[in-house]
């Protein structure tokens, strides 16, 4: 397409017909919605385009193709379509329906891994003394990438480290922390909440500024206490950044613990801290079954969509009652 | 307005166009071209394999002076998950490392049977049973890799030991460790089973001191008797080595990899399991204790109708890709790679036994003249003959049987369905 030829032709176009049209066949219907040309009408399409091509191609194309492999085999089957024996050795695999219930243990630790930047939040809102240094030290730990986080807990939770010979020194025994199969999956999910719960305090204290200070002085003044100020002002005050804070942290447990669980456990002891991410990872990866991973893949993004829309839902009717 | 509007689509149009075009239009892969091979390995980023890929270039160089050879180092932990989606494309690397066992077996549909172009080399080079699958050779071992049982001389001097005369049965050396952790304090085994590799390692250290040579060369074969007693008696020992105190503490929660041999290392553990190339070995343990102090035993006689071995297969080996242009070439820079002098220079700055065994290792020290003295006796490892699978499952049934949650008999149980389903 040459620069030069368009404009002139291009012009008159989008005017005569429609000024035609306007007064020929329509002359009371808004004739200035028709004034538009064919161009100006097709124009937000192609403007969409770029955006949409993105995502239909570099997102659900292969998303469609993923879950389209999830249904062919591995090894001697590969290409060849299996219906849903995937899925079938998938929820057959003690391994797999492991790191589910660690999915479900995770979504119940949920509240807790928000409460705790919340609460820290809420004392720097209100100016607890030393709250500056706060607001930096608890940032602090989410500029570190997971696998030096696992790599300084690993050393920190050893059987010979530091943590067991303060608990020694207090007379409690030691622990475990990455060797017990009941304790390791607590451990590894403490870590990430320390590790990440800063990105949430600050979108709690950003939520905090658009909370209105005069509703907390009128409580004060009405005499609530600490814990009436949080239940009936600042919740309410906060519900969206709560909403935002529960979704993304959701994510965030179970996308970005790889990391950790490839240092700290690599999935162990007795499999107890594997994690759908972490099974995708090792099927794949060690044992060479890439229908089979996508088949936990799909899984994994359908248990991601439910939990998702569930709590979006969950907080919604949460948030109109309040 | 309208013109301004239509200008920017037609902008926008042909942006996403060309950019489309872009990255269709062009597909390079990486074998594709007649006079480059391309070789995919974890490896030769390493400055002290630099002079091994030099001397294995030169070499090639002289046969085939008009074929250039690239090497492309893949960072390890993803080198399987990244060869997967080479495999799964069905084009990528010409030649490829592998590690010997599952790693090769797993795959060995997309890789050429080499038994014709390597034939010259079956005499010189040791370990090719690691590289086999169904009768066929796919790839040509580099090094060897094994399980010596390693022991600190020092500790037994300490404890009023004899260094030079270990123990040779299961009772003496009980008997000794228990010696050696009153007079100095340190643990009789250093183990990691983290990552669930401390039973690996147990498994193939002891499994010669515990079965038969009869036994052990039909698991090698693939007719593996579970149920058999000799078998369920390697896993209670390591159940039993754990439950009275010979193992370092926190055995779970320690990598073997690089933990437990710093235990090792340190001198708080007066034995380990290690390998014989790469990492963990004489090489690593001489930089912290006195090489002369390291030693390398038999192990400990459990059954007297057992007759000890040392363990090892090959360890790290070329295959060539199936969908290469020219088997034969790729097959000869095969070759190249384990030329004897290649592979004199990766194990003098690699630190690995290598798998030429016209290889002088003299000048190394006690253990490694140990070592090589027992490869001419020496078997395959037991659970480098394991499919992968069944192995991971060890690991975990490994750690569930330190912590008591399984029993020997269920354990054993478990791991012969995962070995009859692979």
């Amino acid at each position: 397409m040459s620069p030069g030829a368009p404009p002139s032709p291009v012009r008159p176009a989008p005017a005569t017909p429609s000024q035609g049209q306007a007064r020929d066949t329509a002359p009371r219907r808004r004739p200035r919605r028709r004034r538009g040309s064919r161009t100006e009408r097709l124009a937000p399409f192609v403007l969409l385009a770029p955006a949409v091509l993105i995502i239909v191609v570099l997102r659900l194309w292969p998303l469609v193709l993923g879950v389209n492999f999830s249904f062919t085999g591995d090894g001697d089957r590969n290409g060849t379509p299996v219906g849903l024996d995937n899925y079938v050795t998938l929820f057959a695999d003690p391994l797999f329906r492991t790191a589910l219930r660690n999915v479900g243990l995770l979504v119940l630790l949920l509240p807790v891994a928000v409460a705790i930047p919340g609460l820290l939040a809420t004392f720097i809102y209100l100016r607890t003394p030393g709250h500056r240094v706060y607001r930096a030290v608890y940032f602090f730990p989410a500029v570190l990438s997971p696998v030096i986080v696992g790599a300084i807990f690993n050393l920190l939770l050893a059987h010979d480290g530091p943590v067991n010979e303060v608990l020694g020194a207090v007379g409690l025994g030691s622990v475990d922390w990455l060797g017990d199969p009941d304790v390791a999956i607590f451990a590894v999910a403490g870590v990430h909440v320390w590790a990440t719960f800063g990105m949430a305090l600050v979108v709690f204290l950003a939520g905090f500024a658009n909370l209105d200070p005069s509703l907390l002085d009128a409580a004060r003044v009405d005499g609530a206490s600490l814990a009436q100020s949080i239940r009936h002002v600042i919740v309410p005050g906060l519900t969206r950044t709560i909403q935002f804070v529960f979704v993304t942290t959701m994510i965030g447990m179970l996308t970005s613990m790889f990391g950790l669980l490839f240092v700290m456990t690599s999935g162990g002891p007795e499999g107890s801290t594997y994690l759908p991410e972490y099974y995708i990872w090792v099927q794949q990866g060690q044992f060479n079954q890439p229908a089979l991973a996508s088949a936990a893949s799909t899984a994994l993004f359908l248990i991601m969509l439910l939990v998702g829309l569930a709590q979006i839902g969950v907080l919604r009717r949460a948030g109109r009652e309040v | 307005m309208g013109q301004r509007a239509l200008w920017s689509a037609v902008l926008v149009l042909g942006l996403a166009l060309s950019a489309g075009c872009g990255s269709a239009g062009v597909s390079s892969s990486p074998g594709g071209a007649a006079d480059k091979l391309v070789v995919w390995d974890w490896k030769s980023g390493d400055p002290a394999a630099k002079a091994y890929v030099d001397k294995a270039k030169a070499d090639f160089a002289k046969g085939h002076p008009g074929v250039e050879v690239e090497f492309v180092a893949q960072p390890f932990d993803q080198y399987y998950t990244l060869l997967g989606a080479a495999i799964q494309a069905g084009k990528g690397p010409d030649v490829i490392l592998f590690n010997g066992g599952g790693q090769l077996r797993d795959r060995a549909d997309s890789l050429v049977p080499l038994d014709d172009y390597v034939a010259a080399d079956r005499q010189r080079l040791a370990g090719w049973d690691a590289f086999a699958e169904d009768g066929k050779t796919y790839a040509s071992p580099v090094t060897l890799q094994g399980h010596p049982l390693y022991y600190n001389k020092a500790l037994y001097e300490q404890a009023g030991l004899d260094p030079e005369a270990p123990a040779a049965t299961w009772d003496e050396f009980v008997r000794d460790c228990g010696v050696i952790t009153d007079k100095t304090g340190a643990k009789c085994f250093a183990v990691g089973n983290k990552e669930g590799i401390g039973i690996q390692f147990f498994l193939s250290a002891m499994g010669s001191a515990v079965l038969t040579p009869d036994e052990y060369d039909r698991w090698i074969a693939g007719k593996r008797d579970w149920t058999s007693p000799a078998v369920k008696r390697i896993f209670e020992l390591w159940r039993q080595v754990d439950a009275s105190g010979l193992n370092n503490d926190g055995v779970n929660s320690t990598a073997m990899f690089n933990d437990a041999f710093a235990v090792f290392q340190s001198a708080k553990a007066a034995h380990v399991v290690g390998l014989m190339s790469d990492v963990g070995h004489w090489k690593d343990f001489a930089e912290f204790l006195d090489p002369a102090d390291v030693g390398v035993m038999a192990a400990p006689v459990v059954d007297p109708a057992a007759k000890p071995s040392l363990p090892y297969d090959g360890g790290i080996g070329y295959g060539v890709a199936k969908w290469t242009r020219d088997p034969k070439l790729a097959a000869d820079l095969v070759r190249s790679l384990t030329s004897t002098e290649a592979l004199q220079a990766f194990y003098a700055d690699a630190g690995a036994i290598a798998a030429d065994t016209t290889i002088d290792v003299s000048a190394a020290g006690p253990a490694v003249t140990a070592i090589s003295k027992g490869l001419a006796t020496g078997k395959p490892a037991l659970h480098v003959a394991l499919p992968s699978k069944t192995v991971d499952l060890m690991g975990r049934l490994s750690q569930q049987l330190l912590s008591g949650s399984v029993t020997v008999d269920e354990a054993v149980a478990q791991l012969a369905a995962s070995d009859a389903a692979s």
